[in-house]
C-alpha cells in the first residue's frame, strides 16, 4: 500500500501527464484528389485558416490541433470538400482551436468561416467567400473570381483583386482595399472605416456605402470616374476637377459633389450617413 | 471640292449634305457610289435590329431564377410576407435572414412617429431617439438569448452589434421617410437591413458542437 | 410557370409586371425576361459573334436588371433601361478580355484590317442588293472595335454622344470609327459577293 505522500505525488503525476496530453497539439495532414474548379469549404470556429494556390489538382489540409477537445470532420463527395472543425464538450477558444494551411487548385471555390480567424486567401482565379465574426480577412491576388467578404468587426483587407465581382459587408470592421478592380466594387460598411486606393478600372460599379464610418477614397489624377458623393450629416472633400453632372438630388455644398473624371468609365458611388467622406488625387 | 476633301468630311456627315458636297456627288461616281454603298449597309443594319428572331437557350431562364431565388429577390408570394412573427422561437429566426433585406420592399409601409426635427444637420450623433419596434426588440432578444446559449461571452458583443445595426436602420428608415423618392435613401435602408441579416446570420450558423 | 401563370402574366401590361417583379413575383419576373430576351440576346450575339458569350451576356444582363429593379423609377422606357445595362454589360466583358471597345485612332488599323475605300471601278454598288444574312456574316467578321460601334449606331440606334458616353471615347472617335466599320464591311460585302460570282 502506498504511503499517503507518495499517493499524493503520483496522483499529482497523473494529472500532470493527463494534462499534457489534453493539451498535446496534434498534426494532422489530408489529401483529397480533385477536379476542375473544385469546391472547398472549411468551417473552424477558432483559428487562423490560410488558402493558397497549389500547382496539382489535390487539395491538401494540414491542420493543427490544440487539444483533444476538438476533432477535423472531413467530408470528399465529387469535386466537392468540406473541412469542420468539430468542437467536444468543453471546448473552449484556446482548446477548440485548429490552425488550417491549405493548397488547393488556382481554379477552386473557397468558402471559409471562423469566428476568431484570421482569414487569409492568395493567388486564386476562383470564387472566394469569407465570413468571420472578429476574425481578420485577408485576400491577396485573386482575379477572374467573386471575393465576398462578411464580418461583424474584424478588419477585412483586399489586395490585387481583379475582374470579378467583389462585395464586402463588414459591421463595424475596417475595410481597406489596394489595387481592387472589377465589374461590380461593393463594400457595405456600418462604423468600419472604409478605405480605397486604386484606379477603379477602367468600366466598373464601385460603390461603397457606411453609417457612421469614414470613406477615404484616393485615385491618381488618370482615373476615369462618375463619381457621386454625399453624406447626409458629415462633410466631403474632394480633390478632383470634376465636370458637373446632373443629380437627381441636390448638391448641397460640402456634402455631396457629384461629377466626372476623364472619359467617366466607371461609375463610383460614396455614400454616408454621418460619416466623413474624402476623394482623395494621389 | 475633291475627291480627298469629300473622303475627309464624310464621316461627320450626318444627315443632308451641303451644296458643296452635293455637287461633288453629282460630279464624282466613284464617290457617290461610296456614298450609296454605305447608306445601304446603315438601312440593312436598322432592318436588322427589326427582324430579331435569335433566341437564347431555353436554359438561360432557369440559371436566372435559381440566382434570383439564392439572393433572396424572388419570394413566394402565395404565402402571407409578415415580417415580425408574434412569438418567434429560436430556430425559427433563420427566415429573418432573406426577409431582413427584403424589408426595403415596405419603407412605405413603416409607421414611425418621430418629429422632423431630430433630423438636422447640427446633430453630430447619428441617432439620438432610438425607439425600436416592440416586435423587433423580440427577436433581437430571442438571437441574444440563442448567441448566450452558445456561446455567453459573445453576449455583449452581439448586443453591441444589434445597437449599431438598429441605429443604422433608424436613421435610413427616417431619410426615406423624410424624402420617399430619394433613391440613396433607399438603397441605405436596403444596406442598414442587409447588415442586420448577415449580424442573425452569423449568429446562427456556427458548426456541431456537443452539449 | 404553368400554362395558367403564362397566361395570366401575358395579360398584365409591363408596368404591371414590373411592380410585380419589385415585390418578388417569379411569374412577374419570368415574364419580362421573355418579353425581351430576344432583343437582349441579339444585342449581345452581334456584339460578341459568339452564341455562348452571348447567352451568358444575356444572363448576366437581366441579373443585373432584375437586382436593380426596385431602383427604377419609369423616367425612361423599361425597354431602354434595360438595353443600356446590357450593352454595359458587354463592353465590360470585352473590356475584360482585354479586346478593344473602341479602337484607338490610327492606331490599330493594319493593313489587312484598313477597310479600302476603293475597290475598283467595275465592283457594282451594293444598293439594292445587300440581304440579312450577307450583312450578318459581315458583321461577325468585322474586328470587335469596330463591330461594337457598328452595332450601337447602325442597328441599334444610339446616337453617337450616346455611344462616346457608353464606351467612354469622343463623339469624333466614335464617328470616325462608324465610317470605318462601315468600310469594311463595303469592303467584305463586295469580296463575297465577288467570290460567289466565281463560283460554278
Amino acid at each position: 500500500m502506498l504511503s499517503k505522500t507518495r499517493s499524493a505525488g503520483l496522483v499529482g503525476m497523473v494529472v500532470l501527464v493527463g494534462t499534457l496530453f489534453a493539451t498535446a497539439e496534434t498534426r494532422q495532414e489530408l489529401h483529397f484528389k480533385v477536379g476542375k474548379k473544385p469546391s472547398i469549404s472549411i468551417n473552424n470556429q477558432y483559428g487562423p485558416i490560410s488558402v493558397k494556390a497549389g500547382a496539382k489538382r489535390e487539395v491538401v489540409v494540414t491542420a493543427v490541433l490544440q487539444s483533444n477537445k476538438v476533432e477535423v470532420d472531413q467530408s470528399h463527395r465529387g469535386n466537392r470538400v468540406d473541412i469542420i472543425s468539430h468542437l467536444l464538450t468543453g471546448a473552449d477558444q484556446d482548446t477548440g482551436q485548429v490552425e488550417y494551411q491549405v493548397l488547393v487548385p488556382a481554379d477552386a471555390n473557397v468558402t471559409l468561416t471562423s469566428m476568431t480567424g484570421p482569414l487569409h486567401v492568395e493567388k486564386l482565379h476562383g470564387d472566394v467567400v469569407m465570413e468571420g465574426n472578429t476574425a481578420t480577412v485577408d485576400v491577396r491576388d485573386v482575379s477572374d473570381g467573386h471575393v465576398h467578404v462578411k464580418t461583424l468587426s474584424g478588419p477585412v483587407t483586399l489586395t490585387d483583386i481583379r475582374d470579378g465581382h467583389v462585395e464586402i459587408t463588414s459591421l463595424g470592421g475596417d475595410v481597406v482595399l489596394t489595387s481592387v478592380n472589377g465589374p461590380l466594387v461593393e463594400v457595405n460598411s456600418s462604423s468600419g472605416k472604409i478605405r480605397y486606393d486604386g484606379d477603379f478600372g477602367a468600366g466598373g460599379e464601385y460603390s461603397l456605402t457606411s453609417h457612421t464610418g469614414d470613406i477615404l477614397a484616393t485615385a491618381p489624377s488618370y482615373a476615369s470616374i462618375d463619381v457621386t458623393a454625399r453624406s447626409v450629416q458629415g462633410q466631403v472633400e474632394n480633390d478632383f476637377q470634376l465636370q458637373p453632372k446632373h443629380t437627381a438630388f441636390p448638391i448641397k455644398a460640402g456634402s455631396a459633389f457629384a461629377g466626372t473624371v476623364g472619359k467617366a468609365a466607371s461609375s463610383v458611388k460614396l455614400f454616408s450617413f454621418s460619416g466623413k467622406i474624402h476623394l482623395k488625387q494621389r | 471640292m475633291t475627291c480627298e476633301e469629300f473622303e475627309r468630311v464624310l464621316p461627320e456627315i450626318e444627315g443632308a449634305h451641303s451644296a458643296e458636297q452635293e455637287s461633288h456627288l453629282h460630279s464624282c461616281s466613284v464617290c457617290s457610289e461610296l456614298v450609296d454603298d454605305l447608306n445601304a449597309i446603315a438601312l440593312q443594319a436598322r432592318l436588322l435590329r427589326d427582324s430579331e428572331n435569335e433566341e437564347p437557350a431555353p436554359g438561360i431562364w432557369n440559371s436566372i431564377e435559381i440566382a434570383l431565388r439564392q439572393e433572396g429577390l424572388i419570394r413566394d408570394l402565395t404565402s402571407a410576407p409578415y415580417l415580425v412573427p408574434a412569438r418567434p422561437r429560436p430556430r425559427r429566426l433563420a427566415w429573418l435572414i432573406p426577409a431582413g433585406a427584403l424589408l426595403l420592399l415596405t419603407f412605405g409601409l413603416v409607421q414611425h412617429e418621430r418629429p422632423r426635427s431630430e433630423l438636422t444637420p447640427q446633430v453630430p450623433i447619428a441617432s439620438t431617439n432610438p425607439e425600436p419596434t416592440d416586435a423587433a426588440n423580440s427577436d433581437d432578444q430571442q438571437l441574444l438569448e440563442v448567441v448566450s446559449a452558445r456561446s455567453p461571452a459573445m453576449r455583449a458583443s452581439y448586443a453591441a452589434s444589434l445597437r449599431d445595426v438598429n441605429s443604422y436602420i433608424r436613421d435610413a428608415e427616417q431619410s426615406v421617410k423624410t424624402d420617399p423618392n430619394d433613391v440613396q435613401a433607399q438603397q441605405y435602408l436596403m444596406s442598414a437591413y442587409e447588415q442586420k441579416s448577415m449580424l442573425y446570420q452569423i449568429a446562427l450558423d456556427r458548426p456541431l458542437q456537443q452539449q | 410557370m404553368t400554362d395558367a401563370r403564362k397566361s395570366q402574366a401575358k395579360k398584365l401590361s409591363e408596368s404591371e409586371l414590373i411592380e410585380r417583379a419589385k415585390q418578388g413575383d417569379a411569374e412577374a419576373f419570368e415574364a419580362l425576361y421573355h418579353l425581351h430576351k430576344r432583343r437582349v440576346y441579339s444585342l449581345c450575339l452581334r456584339m460578341t459573334a459568339n452564341t455562348a458569350a452571348a447567352e451568358d451576356l444575356t444572363q448576366e444582363a437581366f441579373l443585373q436588371l432584375f437586382r436593380k429593379i426596385a431602383t427604377f423609377r419609369g423616367e425612361s422606357a423599361f425597354s431602354t433601361w434595360l438595353h443600356r445595362m446590357a450593352v454595359n454589360v458587354v463592353l465590360m466583358q470585352l473590356r475584360k478580355k482585354g479586346l478593344p471597345v473602341v479602337p484607338l485612332e490610327d492606331t490599330i488599323d493594319t493593313e489587312e484590317e484598313a477597310p479600302k475605300k476603293e475597290l475598283g471601278a467595275l465592283d457594282p454598288s451594293l444598293a439594292g442588293s445587300i440581304d440579312r444574312l450577307q450583312l450578318l456574316r459581315a458583321v461577325e467578321d468585322l474586328p470587335p472595335g469596330y463591330r461594337s460601334i457598328f452595332v450601337l449606331h447602325d442597328v441599334e440606334g444610339y446616337e453617337h454622344n450616346e455611344i462616346a458616353e457608353i464606351v467612354g471615347c469622343s463623339v469624333g472617335n466614335s464617328k470616325s470609327q462608324l465610317h470605318k466599320a462601315r468600310l469594311k464591311l463595303r469592303e467584305l460585302l463586295k469580296t463575297s459577293r465577288a467570290e460567289k460570282a466565281r463560283k460554278p
